[in-house]
Parts: C-alpha cells; structure tokens; sequence
C-alpha cells in the first residue's frame, strides 16, 4: 500500500530507506535546531515558564471536578463572603464572594493560552497571505495593501477596542480575540511583504514560472514554505501583545463577563476595593501576566537565535 | 531545414524614469531589432560579452517578460500539419491553453538557486509536468524516476533536497525538469558557468547525448567560446542587442567577418606559443545601452572605422551561403585584418 509523502505516493516495500531518510532529516534539522534553541539561557528561561503555565493551564480542567466551589466562575465556598488569605482549602485564598483565586488564577492561565495563540496565530495567517501577495503582486495592489496595512498600524489598538466594545455593550472573547488580530497583522505583513520581494526574484521562482506554474501556486508552493520560519518568530511576539491588550481590557471592565481571565481577577480586585487590601489577590494574576508574555517574548529572541545566525554566538554551531 | 522559431526584429527597451514626475527618460536597449531563424534539430549558440543582451534575448523568448517590439513565431504541428503561432504577446496561460507552453523549456545559469532550496527533487522534477497533464501519481513517480534515470541519476536521489547534492548533480537534475514535458526548444542559459571544468564537459556530452535521444533544439547562451565551439552548430555573435554576424561554427572560427567577432576569437587563450594570434584589443568601454551610438553600433570601438559606420546602421547581410554579418567593410575585413593584425581566422 503506497503512503503519501508532500502529495506523491511512496511504495514502502521499495523504498522504505528513502522514506527512513526523508524522516530523519526532518529529525535532524529539528534536533539541530532544538539544541541551539536550548542551549540558548534566554530560550530555556522561556520554555521552563512556558511549560509551568502549560500545566497550570491544563490543570484548571481538573479542578472543578475535585471540588465543586473550586469552579472559578460559579463556585463559591458557603462558609466564606468576604476575601480572605491563604489557607489550606483556598491555597491563594478568596475573592469577595468567596470563590477560589488559585482556581480563577489557573483558569486565567488557560484563557491567556487561548487569546494568545488564537489571535497570533490569526493575525498571522492573515499578514501573511497579505504580505506574500502585496509583495509578489506589486504595483497598485501592494500600494493599496500596505496603505491599509500603515494605516491600521497607526490606529491605537486598545482605544479602538474600548470605543467598539462601548458601543456594542460587552464583547464575547472570540470577538475580542478577532478584533486583535485584525489590528495587529500589519506589521507582520510588512515583514513578510520584504521576503517576498527578495524571493520573488531568485531564479527558482522563474524556473517554475518556465514549468507552468500560476501564480497561486507560486505564491502557496514555492514563496510561503521559504518565509513561514519568519511568520512563527513573529507569532510569538503577536501572542505577547494579544495577551497584555486582551488584559488591559478586561482590567478596564470591557473583557467577556462570563469568562475568568487575569485582567478581570484584576478588575474585580479594584471593583471590589480590595485592591490595597488583598495583596493575595492581586499580585498572583499581575505577576503572571508579566511572566508569561516575558516567556513568549524570550521564546521569540531565542527563535530569531536559531532562524538568524548571524545573531548566534562564536563558538556556538 | 524546417524552422521551428523566427524572431522578427524583436526589441526590448526597459525604461528609465527620472525626474520629480518618475516620467520615463530614456530606456536602456537591451534588444535593438534582433532577427533569428532557429531550424529543427540545431543547436544554436549566443555568444558576447557581458550586459550584450544575451539573457534578455532568452527571457523574451520563453516569455519571461515581455518585448517591446517585433515577433516571436513558433511553428508546431497541429493534426499533421505544420502550425504558425505568433507568442510574442502570448500571457503564459494563453501558451498553457494552446498546449505549447511545453514546447519551450530552459536550464538556468546557477543551479544552486534555480531551485527551490525546501522542495524535495521529485517534487521539483515533478512540478512541470503536474502543471501541464494530468497523470496518475503512479504514473508520475514511474515518469520522475526515468528522468532521473536519463540524465545520470537514480531513484535513491529522489526523496533529497536540492542542497544535498554537487553543483554538477543539481544541473543534471535542472536539466531532468528541464526536459520532463517532453519540450522541443530548449534555451540554455550559461547552464556550465557555475560549474568547474571537468564536471563542464559531463554537461555537455549529457546535453549532446540528450539532444540526439529527444531530437531537441538548442540555443546554448554562453560567453565561453570553446564551449560554444563544442556543442553548436551555429553561432551567433552578439553585440549591444544585435546580433552582429551568424554563421555555422567552423565558419565562424575560419573565416570571421566582423571586426568585433575577431576581436573576440582572438581573447581565446592558446596553448600555441609559436603561432599564437595577435590578440586584437578594443580600447574604451562597451557603449551605455541607454545611448548607443548612432550608425554602427561597433564603430566607438572599431579599428577600422570609416565615415559611413558612424551614419548608416549596417544590416545583417548574407556574405555568402549560410554567413550573415553586420559591417559595411565585410567584404575586406578579412584583408583589413590580415594586414593590420596578421591573423587568418581561428582553427
């Protein structure tokens, strides 16, 4: 039975070496790359935390099912209705109604993971194919793709945010996190744009001009693969910042009510006017916000690191 | 002899803009009014010196960018019968439609860029022909491996990127996608320039062995005389976008009639201490091709200028069967030369 490798089939009684090759140079580069990645103080900084949010962020699955008041939303512990410190059932202690913050703090966690990556990864998408068209299509579309491009990149984000979301009432997060990436792929299309450009005049894009490719194909096939390392760098600097407006907007009271995140423990903190008193309740949700964009941000450099070596250290590989 | 492309004074100006308003100024001739008739089955050689528009001669003909001027007519058959198709404003979809984007392929100078550095080689093999049939991937992998198998490698060379192989291996496998669609016209660009001398001589006697097997035509662009002197049978001498003086190889060695193809032949280094040429040395610089000069564009450089070169262009004119070349003293150049410089031709 043939296996499909990059749309071509293989014949594995035949050829399993060439496959088994195939895969180990992936292997390979990927080990490579990892090592310089790891060997990199910044990047194992970056990984480490990133892994302890990652757990945090999973564990917050768990735990309304070991209790149900450690539900971050709706569970609320009878005996308590006012904030309280740490104690051995509330490890980081309560808000004001007596829900558990070391809950809320690790459901913050995963909704932080999800804004994040969903609009970097949106905004990446969508700077991307922006980038490869303006700059493999020139002329008046990229002038008019790069003007929209400068002017949304001028336009002050969080403002535009507070304006919508008080004109349209309170925003589900999905919105918000739509509303991120629309204001933050330009800057990534430019990047992009700037690749293209030197790609789109080596001889490998005219040799497959001569086989008969369209442009279409050129731009997916031959441009995108040679400019995606790029994209993810950039990816990890988009998430940093959907993080830190996402929390900016929520500490504002204009995140999704129904949904836990670090910006509104922030914001029920203040609300609640606990904000002087309860240093347990608002340091945990502040120093993690800190922490985390400072790993998707030190995971960045590390990544330009290996992407870029003239960056790398002598004596390093 | 059946021709299978006839270029019809065929020119390409790139323009200069300038000033405040980007107005075009000027434009830099990169063809001025190029005739060429390619016959079946030969294998045409393009020489000249830097910037004298050899690859802008092979980019229009592939359709790469666009001319200026003049006519790209290729003949095909359609349905047993011989088929005149005039591509000069031909978009490369409109060639695909027409099934004679095939026809026409080319290997590039540098085989370290021409191909894309994060494709596996079956794929880069491949991608001519899924653009222009379709065909089973069973099919294809048998097509890719035969290929493979016909310039010199085998099927161990398929699933490896571009970057694992020797400069002489990734033009074996340019040429491969080169050849892959069965194409009848194939422009080589400088294909052995990046190459070093011995490797050289594979690609060639590839090539040669390649065009005798597939019944391909060749126009082999090149600035390297002795290879040109290997593997055409014509050769085409260019200077600031026109061709100057045609003729068949041997000819053109023995018996050159254009001050300019001397001057070249003569930069050819011999190993003949006794009876080396005087080597003819043009003084000053090749000509801005922004303003060529007017008349013969060769008279700045010409050692046996006369009143009539600087006004009158000189046209391509047969001298005798088979030999065009563009000078008005090209009945006693080879006098001229003889006496000035003492040389009788290159054997």
């Amino acid at each position: 039975m043939p296996i499909w490798i990059r749309g071509l089939p293989i014949d594995v009684r035949g050829r399993t070496k060439g496959v088994f090759m195939l895969k180990n140079h992936y292997v390979q580069r990927f080990l490579q790359s990892w090592k310089i990645f790891i060997e990199n103080p910044l990047g194992k900084t970056g990984v480490i935390i990133l892994f302890v949010f990652m757990v945090m962020a999973l564990a917050s699955f768990v735990v309304p099912h070991i209790n149900p008041m450690y539900d971050p939303m709706i569970g609320i512990d009878p005996n308590i209705s006012i904030s309280t410190g740490p104690s051995l059932t509330h490890w980081l202690g309560t808000d004001n109604v007596g829900r558990d913050l070391f809950a809320q703090l690790l459901e913050g966690a995963k909704v932080a993971f999800i804004v994040g990556l969903s609009s970097a990864f949106f905004s990446i998408v969508l700077g991307m194919v922006i980038g490869m068209i303006s700059g493999y299509a020139g002329g008046t579309l990229d002038t008019f793709l790069m003007r929209t491009a400068d002017i949304i990149m001028v336009l002050p984000s969080l403002v535009i945010l507070l304006i919508l979301s008080s004109l349209f009432g309170q925003f589900n997060i999905w919105i918000i996190v739509f509303i991120i990436a629309i204001m933050r792929w330009p800057a990534v299309s430019r990047v992009i744009r700037s690749q293209t450009l030197s790609l789109k005049h080596r001889p490998f894009i005219e040799a497959s001009k001569v086989a008969g490719a369209s442009h279409l194909r050129i731009i997916f096939r031959h441009i995108m693969p040679n400019v995606l390392p790029l994209a993810f760098l950039y990816m990890t600097f988009r998430v940093t910042s959907a993080i830190l407006v996402e929390a900016a907007l929520s500490f504002l009271g204009f995140g999704d009510p129904s949904q836990v995140s670090w910006g509104m423990m922030l914001q029920w903190v203040w609300k609640s006017g606990n904000m002087f008193h309860a240093p347990y309740w608002l340091l945990p949700p502040g120093i993690s916000i800190s922490l985390l964009t400072l790993a998707f941000y030190l995971l960045g450099r590390a990544m330009d690191e290996v992407l870029d070596p003239r960056l790398r250290k002598e004596g390093r590989a | 002899m059946k021709k299978i492309i006839e270029l019809k004074n065929l020119k390409k100006h790139y323009p200069v803009h300038g000033g405040v308003l980007r107005r075009q100024t000027a434009s830099v001739k990169a063809l001025d009014g190029v005739d060429l008739d390619i016959y079946k089955g030969e294998c045409i050689g393009l020489v000249g010196e830097s910037g004298c528009g050899k690859t802008t001669l092979s980019k229009v003909i592939i359709r790469l960018c666009d001319s200026t001027s003049g006519k790209i007519i290729l003949h095909t058959k359609k349905n047993g019968q011989s088929n005149l198709e005039d591509i000069t404003k031909m978009s490369l979809r409109g060639m695909k439609k027409k099934g004679i984007r095939n026809k026409l392929q080319m290997v590039f100078q540098d085989p370290a860029t021409s191909m894309n550095p994060r494709m596996l080689i079956k794929n880069i093999i491949a991608e001519p022909i899924c653009e222009q049939q379709k065909i089973s991937n069973i099919e294809l992998e048998k097509r890719v491996v035969e290929l493979l198998e016909l310039v010199g490698l085998n099927r161990n060379h398929l699933l490896r990127y571009p970057h694992e192989f020797s400069g002489g291996q990734r033009q074996r496998i340019a040429v491969a996608r080169a050849i892959a669609t069965n194409p009848e016209f194939l422009i080589l660009d400088e294909p052995t320039s990046a190459l070093d001398v011995s490797v050289q001589a594979q690609i060639l006697n590839l090539l040669n062995e390649l065009r005798q097997r597939l019944n391909l035509t060749y126009m082999f662009v090149t600035h390297h005389l002795l290879v040109v002197k290997y593997i055409s049978d014509r050769i085409a001498v260019m200077y600031l976008g026109k061709i100057v003086e045609i003729c068949q190889t041997e000819e053109l060695f023995n018996n050159p009639m254009h001050p300019y193809t001397y001057a070249l032949l003569s930069g050819i280094p011999s190993t003949d201490f006794e009876n080396k040429p005087q080597r003819i040395v043009l003084s000053g610089d090749v000509p801005s091709p922004l303003y060529p000069p007017k008349g013969c564009s060769f008279h700045t450089r010409c050692p046996f200028v006369i009143d009539d070169c600087k006004i009158l262009e000189p046209s391509l004119l047969e001298v005798s069967e088979g030999h065009k070349s563009a000078c008005h003293r090209k009945e006693e150049i080879q006098k001229l030369i003889l006496d000035k410089f003492n040389i009788n031709g290159f054997k």
